[in-house]
């Protein structure tokens, strides 16, 4: 099986290039991953991110066949040959398949993802029905790889405007906490033509999530929340991750 | 923060202009379809009724708003570099104004 991996030293290259690998798949082969590091254990100068190997740290994250995903859970006999292997398009190539992430992270910050609570705590702790619950279900399980954003079309023209579909499904998770006390200033703080609306709902993110998540869902629940607040809207929908590749 | 231009009541006009034109369009076909229009004179009767009348001007100020929304949007998008982007959208105001403008007086005007 043929692997393209895009390569790009910046003390050497230009701009990045193709480098061809052919490699006989094994019976360990069982996810992108695995091939990864048997490429990497041939050719050291090969960089990438990945740690936890079980699709839970998003690290690995990259751009497999034109579509984003997480290498580690990515069934490496279901890709076409050959496999085209690129770093998240939009973000700043670092080297090879590593990017720089600090304007997504920087955009992650800026909805202020933790809880905001100014009433005194209780003895114990916040209690939630399991209705108010069930709302942070299918928004708190985002790993923030990145593959939405990184594929959305509208976080890559206004990168530093748009807040992304990554940042705004956090943005949702807090905003829909029924302990978060910060609503109303965390629905002003998206409330211009750049934060939240500049989603077209082209849907890639959800197409694109590992996780199964639904980005552009909860873009839609904080749209219609600005109008009127969505009571008991339940969970976020999900889908079944890791769909059939080609 | 700079509030212009804005989210939540452009993407306000934006849906509800394109419901009322959805449903002006559907009267506007099924009316057309069961009572059919012959002729100018036919076109001056039909326009004649002020209830009607004011039905199309509300069409096309639905029209207008909603090609602002979804025009402006391109230029949020795609116009670079970003300090051209307030002299675009004042140009795109100005250009929909004025077809708005016409397209009024054309509708509202005493028909001989």
């Amino acid at each position: 099986m043929r692997f393209s991996i895009s390569r790009y030293d910046p003390d050497r290259d230009e701009k990045p290039w193709m480098q061809h690998y052919d490699i006989d798949l094994i019976d360990t082969d069982a996810m992108l991953l695995d091939v990864l590091l048997r490429i990497k254990a041939q050719d050291p100068s090969l960089s990438m991110r990945k740690s936890c190997r079980e699709g839970v740290c998003g690290s690995d994250a990259m751009n497999i066949n034109g579509r984003n995903g997480l290498a580690c859970i990515t069934p490496v006999r279901t890709l076409k040959n050959p496999v085209v292997i690129r770093p998240l398009p939009s973000f700043p190539i670092i080297r090879d398949l590593i990017v720089d992430m600090t304007g997504f992270f920087k955009q992650y910050d800026s909805i202020k993802p933790y809880l905001i609570n100014d009433e005194p705590a209780p003895e114990k702790e916040r209690l939630q029905s399991p209705a108010e619950r069930d709302k942070l279900n299918g928004a708190y399980e985002c790993i923030l790889c990145a593959c939405c954003s990184s594929q959305c079309p509208s976080f890559w023209w206004n990168p530093d405007k748009f807040v992304g579909p990554a940042g705004l499904i956090q943005a949702y998770r807090f905003i829909f906490d029924s302990r978060d006390t910060a609503t109303e200033a965390r629905l002003d703080d998206l409330n211009d033509a750049y934060r939240l609306f500049r989603c077209r709902t082209i849907m890639n993110c959800s197409e694109v999530c590992p996780k199964g998540l639904e980005p552009s869902h909860a873009i839609e629940m904080i749209r219609l929340n600005m109008v009127k607040p969505q009571g008991d809207s339940g969970a976020l929908p999900v889908h079944a991750v890791s769909p059939k590749r080609k | 923060m700079n509030r212009v231009p804005t989210g939540r009541p452009a993407w306000l006009v934006q849906r509800a202009s394109a419901v009322y034109m959805l449903l002006f369009l559907i009267f506007f076909l099924g009316s057309l379809w069961l009572h059919p229009v012959h002729g100018h004179a036919g076109w001056v009767q039909w326009i004649g009724h002020p209830a009607l009348r004011a039905a199309v001007t509300v069409f096309f100020t639905a029209l207008f708003a909603h090609m602002w929304v979804g025009l402006r949007d391109v230029l949020l998008d795609y116009a670079q570099p970003v300090r051209l982007r307030p002299y675009l959208l004042i140009v795109l105001a100005m250009v929909l104004s004025g077809l708005a403008v016409w397209a009024a007086w054309i509708v509202l005007r005493p028909f001989a």
